[in-house]
């Protein structure tokens, strides 16, 4: 089973302390990328739900590698990644959706040999609060103390609405949240201890704020708000903070007049506005000496701030909302996180693009009117690739084995602006089934009942390269109605295109080389054929198996047609509601009807007797069907119940889909998977090969055939449907945890072997240590720290010695 | 990762693809035929009835019409469109123009019946060969023999004439109509061909101790106008009526093909060369053909397909070619002359008689460039790569037309002006797509100022009827109207404007509702052929 298609952009990165490493949230893993090469290193695996936040130990000469991670499953992690492993587990049953820890950014001074408790400050979500209450605050900042391994019992700074992100100041000293219009900012005690007091002060604005920065020197906080402005604060906290620090006490208090811009009694020198953004600022960084500010938001532009003057600089045409910007402790390479599911490693000097980190492309969000124009997913299920449509006018080629990009194919030539509305999209596409040739549709909406165009493209793979070349343009396939189905011939070069204003066409590929001038080659897709049944809307359209019989869908009927000569054979049935897709399933004569809308049904029609054999009132997403059984796969929505409502606003993820796996002679279903964030997913079969499929798991079993689910927010997983692990899957998935899987051997373990599991140190002493059975010479063997308690010990080695005396005896 | 990292490009607006027809546009060959630049020279008389080239260079051409013969220098570099010089000594009609192999005589017949000949360069006229008791249609020098030339007249008789002595040599009797056409055999300057109207074309050997019959015959099936052999000699071409046939002699007068595209009678043929230096000798040659449809076809007859066609206005009478390949001149029947040069003629080796001198070119002595010189600084610069080195090309730089780089820069009117000033439709097109992918369109047309207006509905009385624009235009003129109604109104000007668009259109709409009309008739018929 792989697991894949996670976010990267769900937390901030962090970079390692030789900035060759990029940690980066993936789901329940923490991925480690190098920042040179682009390529996933290794894996931290360990978190049962998303991992919310990666600190990276600070380390003078970069020897060790350890970082602190939160997530949502109220655990907070010691890894050394370099390794990796896990070296400590502190539980604290609360979900963590920030953590900041101020101890590590301070220059320690270890004058006293004790080692100070290392304090982690953390914004948690309070479960335990009745969810009836009407002013209910969930979220609240609490304390932790890492190296006991414990909440700070009662310290609890602030509450608020939601959970919030907690921003920390470079030097350690502050750390703050934002909550709508309030900044509030802690000053970390000298001396840490449990219950020291965290001093607290307050910045207003009129405006919500979205993200704030502190300055890694001077007591200078810049914060953005909703609306694009970026307010800068100089000397804060003079007056709130400086009981420790009294020798500036009263020099530079300064009366309200000569505070310019600062609100009524906010604890700030002077406070600056720069508004260059059009919507919600989403990061901002200082840079590493001080000099510049950084902002991005939803343009997809980098704007650089020299603090001084407010000269601006930018970096535009990222192409997508930029949401983190990370420095690196090497001061030329920074990164940034795009919505789009990417990071860009950037060179700070030239600004330019080094190496780029892309995950899965996001679901794009489409206005409704696309809706029911645009399909989801196409599997090229030989080579285990999903291609996904982006907001760019891109189609993206996915490794669903590899969990990694392949390629990208621009298919409409436009620059993608963020925020702009979406005018053009790529709404269809197709891939031959060898995966050769792609069929793409696009549609631009009309300004005012002008200029709307729908366009169908031909792409052809090259042979030497990966990506696909342009072939052919059509414009206007069928006038201007849009375009409903697009489907490849399974054997032939043949593509059907069915369209909303009445008609399918064929289209199919000429290659006239001509043999004096083979310079002269005109290859192309032309029109074959044209049909139409009453008129009506073709609203689906797919080839059988073997390519002999076109079904198209015409509402609510199904016309099987020859599509060599163009004959109309049969017509089949009537739905309630217009079909919205058609698949034919291999080795039988049966074929499988996709209705939505109010009156939903899922049909399957026998072609021999052209007549329907069973149908359920199922709202499907999709259907998958194996290419060498006669059994296919449904993914469909579970009808929303009021429990559901309820649970989508308690941000609990429950099951809303379902997968059915059919045998065709039969209307029950073989297996049940249920499934998370169905609405809008994707299901297919992978014919992959053994070889390469078994790399990538550990268990050597025989597979013939998988199946891989998609979900709406574009993670995947690929199982084994007819093994009893899948089984087991079904059962998990039902606990609504999300289960996880070892995935081959990593770094150390791949050059060595396993490691012996090991206690984590935090609970050493509540577990029971087992007595070795190895002879007394080898007890001692081993690092220091691996090694139980000397009391245990002590009747261990004398067993042993009692032992080796019985041996001397026999 | 598999793609470059970068930010995404700029992409300039692109105007729709074209569709591609499946036939081939320009093959090299029309191109070549094409690269003949036309140019016209009128102001004669009557029709012209001969066309004849010099087979030495200059390759001078001579002309016959009315009772004229006029020779053109086709490489005159100040005016080609003048005669030389123009010998009126007919005192009738002259027919049939014809240079001796060195270039220096030329003869010509007439419908007096007298062939006279004269010197080139000086218009002398040296013999009068008096024979033929009616119109002399045909005279012709043979390819090489400069003493010996053949007439046929409209009398039907073929005569032989030693020039020199004017004397009548041999008296070819068989054809039993008028004799209009004929040529010399290229490999044999024994052997000739002559084209008669009655429908015959015959083949004489002159060294026959049978003067009665010829050698050969062939019939056409037309009345012949023209015939000629092909470079290789064992071919002929006769045309006739309307069509064009190939014959092989060698293989006793079989009909190779027959070319029937031409709609009205072919007046003349000739072979022409399509001057390549790859290729064999022999697949270059090509027969020119002019008809009275006013179309010069060229005919591949070693592929036995037309590969080049050209429709003049005029019915077309005579047609020649240059050896050099350089010159193309046709003769129509109301005295004009079109004279198609290519600009790079193809060069020709110097004939025999031509003195070339041997000098000794000194080899210049390659200096050591020093950094005194400023070529120092630029050695290496234009250093071509050698066959095994591997290029780095450097990154095409995108050139940005003026509209795209100002939509670059968003300034979304300022484009659309700057596309309809430089009154590419398909730019215009292109950035009307691109306005209405942005939502600009409409705000653009607000924006517009009178001048800019008046432009725009200039634009539209220009395209909006064409049916690759119309689709888009004829909305868009609705929208521009609707919201720019008052400022229309007010201006005289753009009122003219609007009720031109309106008369474009209004006549769009009638060849539509023409052409749906002559549909409704055809589509039974095709239903009815369709059933069979």
């Amino acid at each position: 089973m792989i697991h894949g298609g996670k976010s990267f952009v769900s937390s901030p990165p962090a970079f390692s302390n030789d900035a060759k490493k990029l940690l980066v949230c993936t789901g329940n893993t923490i991925s480690v990328f190098s920042t040179s090469t682009g390529m996933q290193i290794t894996e931290l695996e360990g978190h049962t739900a998303l991992v919310t936040a990666i600190i990276v130990v600070p380390n003078a000469n970069n020897v060790f590698c350890y970082c602190w991670t939160s997530s949502l499953d109220g655990t907070i992690r010691y890894w050394d990644f370099s390794a990796p492993e896990l070296i400590k587990t502190v539980d604290i049953r609360l979900p963590i959706f920030s953590m900041v820890i101020p101890r590590l950014l301070v220059k320690q001074e270890e004058s006293d040999g004790k080692v100070a408790n290392v304090f982690a400050y953390m914004s948690v979500e309070d479960v335990n609060v009745h969810v009836s209450k009407a002013k209910y605050l969930r979220g609240q900042l609490r304390k932790c103390n890492l190296t006991e391994s414990r909440l700070a019992g009662g310290v609890i700074l602030a509450e608020t609405v939601q959970p919030p992100y907690m921003t920390i100041s470079p030097s350690g000293e502050f750390f703050g949240i934002q909550n709508k219009r309030t900044l509030y900012i802690w000053k970390v005690p000298g001396k840490d201890y449990e219950h020291a007091v965290v001093k607290k002060m307050k910045l207003h604005h009129t405006k919500n704020f979205s993200t704030f920065a502190f300055h890694p020197v001077d007591r200078i906080v810049a914060a953005g708000d909703v609306t694009g402005r970026i307010l800068v604060w100089r000397g804060f906290g003079w007056r709130k903070f400086s009981i420790h620090d009294d020798f500036n006490n009263d020099g530079l208090m300064k009366s309200e007049d000569e505070r310019p811009g600062v609100r009524e009694n906010d604890d700030a020198d002077s406070c600056s506005t720069w508004h260059w953004h059009s919507s919600e600022v989403n990061l901002l960084s200082f840079s590493s000496d001080g000099a510049y500010l950084y902002s991005g938001g939803n343009e997809g532009v980098l704007v650089m701030w020299h603090l001084d003057t407010g000269k601006k600089n930018f970096l535009p045409r990222i192409g997508s909302p930029l949401l983190y910007f990370m420095d690196s402790p090497d001061s030329l390479l920074s990164s940034i996180s795009c919505a789009d599911n990417q990071i860009h490693m950037l060179k700070m000097s030239s600004l330019e693009i080094l190496k780029t980190i892309s995950g899965i492309k996001l679901p794009c969000s489409f206005p409704d009117k696309w809706n029911g124009l645009s399909s989801g997913f196409v599997f090229d299920d030989a080579a285990g690739v999903v291609a996904i449509r982006t907001e760019n006018y891109r189609i993206q080629f996915y490794s669903l084995l590899d969990n990694r990009e392949i390629s990208e194919v621009q298919v409409c030539e436009r620059n993608h602006q963020p925020g702009d509305d979406i005018t053009v999209a790529v709404t269809l596409m197709a891939l031959s089934p060898d995966g050769s040739m792609m069929c793409t549709a696009e549609t631009k909406l009309p300004e005012e009942g002008i200029g709307g165009l729908v366009c169908l493209k031909f792409w052809v793979r090259e042979l030497q390269r990966k990506d696909f070349k342009l072939s052919t343009i059509v414009y206007e396939p069928h006038r201007d109605a849009p375009i409903s189905a697009i489907a490849f011939h399974p054997s032939s070069q043949m593509v059907v295109s069915s369209s909303y204003g009445g008609d399918f066409k064929i289209w199919a590929f000429r290659n006239t080389t001509q043999d004096t001038n083979p310079v002269l080659e005109s290859s192309g897709w032309t029109c074959h054929a044209v049909g139409s049944y009453k008129r009506k809307p073709m609203t689906a359209a797919t080839f059988s198996a073997d390519g002999s019989v076109l079904a198209v869908a015409a509402e609510t009927v199904i016309t099987l047609w020859d599509p060599d000569r163009n004959v109309l054979v049969a017509v089949v049935g009537e739905t309630f509601a217009p079909i919205m897709n058609l698949f034919f399933v291999v080795k039988s004569d049966s074929l499988v009807s996709i209705s939505r809308g109010p009156v939903p049904q899922l049909s399957l029609w026998s072609m021999s007797k052209l007549s329907m054999v069973w149908s359920y009132k199922l709202h499907s997403e999709d259907v998958a069907c194996a290419d060498d059984a006669s059994s296919f796969a449904v993914l469909a929505l579970l009808p929303e119940s009021p429990k559901a409502v309820e649970s989508n606003g308690t941000r609990i993820h429950s099951t809303d889909g379902i997968i059915l796996l059919f045998n065709v002679g039969d209307p029950i279903p073989i297996v049940t998977w249920s499934a998370r964030k169905a609405n809008g997913g994707g299901l297919s079969f992978l014919r992959v090969n053994q070889s390469s499929f078994e790399e990538n798991t550990s268990a050597g079993k025989e597979r013939s055939t998988l199946l891989v689910y998609i979900n709406g927010d574009h993670e995947y997983v690929v199982f084994d449907p007819y093994s009893k692990e899948a089984q087991k899957l079904s059962l998990a998935c039902q606990d609504a945890s999300t289960e996880h899987e070892e995935t081959g051997h990593f770094g150390y373990s791949a050059l060595y072997g396993e490691l012996p599991s090991f206690e984590p140190k935090g609970e050493t002493d509540q577990g029971p240590i087992l007595p070795s059975e190895r002879p007394w010479e080898t007890i001692f063997n081993g690092s220091s720290h691996n090694l139980p308690p000397l009391t245990k010990l002590c009747s261990a080695f004398l067993e042993s010695l009692l032992e080796k005396r019985t041996t001397a005896v026999d | 990762m598999a793609e470059e990292p970068s930010f995404s490009k700029n992409f300039p607006t692109k105007s729709r693809l074209k569709p591609t027809s499946k036939k081939r546009r320009s093959s090299p060959e029309s191109k070549y035929w094409k690269s003949f630049k036309t140019q016209q020279i009128s102001g004669l008389v009557s029709s012209i009835t001969s066309i004849d080239f010099s087979p030495c260079p200059p390759h001078l051409f001579a002309v016959t019409h009315s009772a004229s013969l006029s020779i053109y220098n086709s490489h005159h570099p100040d005016s080609p469109r003048q005669p030389v010089s123009t010998i009126s000594a007919f005192t009738d009609v002259a027919y049939s123009a014809s240079f001796r192999s060195d270039g220096k005589l030329i003869a010509a017949g007439g419908e007096s019946g007298i062939i006279q000949v004269f010197e080139t360069k000086s218009r002398n006229p040296l013999r009068q060969l008096r024979g033929h008791s009616r119109p002399v249609r045909l005279v012709k020098y043979p390819r090489i023999d400069r003493l010996h030339l053949f007439s046929g007249g409209d009398d039907s008789v073929v005569k032989y004439w030693d020039v020199a002595a004017e004397a009548q040599l041999n008296d070819f009797l068989g054809h039993k109509d008028y004799v209009r056409s004929g040529c010399g055999s290229p490999v044999d300057d024994n052997v000739f061909i002559t084209g008669s109207y009655d429908h015959t074309v015959r083949v004489w050997d002159v060294r026959g101790s049978n003067s009665e019959s010829s050698t050969m015959v062939i019939n056409h099936g037309k009345p012949v106008e023209d015939a000629v052999f092909l470079p290789s000699g064992g071919l002929i071409a006769t045309a006739g009526g309307n069509v064009v046939k190939i014959w092989d002699v060698i293989g006793g007068g079989k009909c190779v093909y027959s070319m029937e595209s031409h709609n009205k009678t072919v007046t003349s043929v000739c072979v022409g060369k399509v001057g390549r230096d790859t290729g064999e000798e022999s697949e270059q040659y090509r027969l020119l053909s002019v008809s009275l449809d006013g179309y010069l076809k060229v005919f591949d007859y070693s592929k036995l397909k037309i590969t080049f066609s050209v429709r003049f206005l005029q019915p077309l009478l005579s047609v020649g070619f240059s050896p050099d390949c350089s010159t193309r001149v046709i003769g129509t029947s109301n005295g004009i002359i079109y004279m198609g040069k290519r600009k790079t003629a193809i060069k020709e080796e110097p004939t025999a008689g031509g003195f070339v001198g041997f000098h000794f070119m000194e080899e210049p002595q390659r200096r050591v460039l020093r950094p005194s010189n400023f070529r120092y600084f630029h050695r290496g610069q234009s250093e071509k790569p050698s066959k095994g080195d591997f290029v780095v090309l450097r990154p095409k730089k995108v050139k940005l037309a003026e509209h795209d780089k100002l939509l670059k820069k968003f300034r979304h009117k300022d484009a659309f002006v700057s596309a309809l000033r430089k009154k590419n439709p398909e730019n215009v097109m292109a950035v009307i797509e691109e306005l209405v992918a942005r939502k600009k369109l409409l705000k653009c047309v607000t924006n517009l100022d009178m001048e800019e207006l008046e432009e725009l509905l200039m634009f539209f009385q220009k395209y909006s009827a064409q049916p690759r624009y119309s689709g888009l235009l004829m909305q868009f003129a609705i929208k521009v109207l609707q919201i720019r109604a008052e400022d229309i109104q007010a201006s005289e000007t753009l009122i003219g404007h609007a009720r031109n668009l309106k008369r474009s259109i209004d006549e769009e709409i009638r060849i539509q509702q023409s052409l749906l009309e002559i549909q409704g008739i055809i589509s039974p018929i095709m239903r009815i052929a369709g059933r069979r």
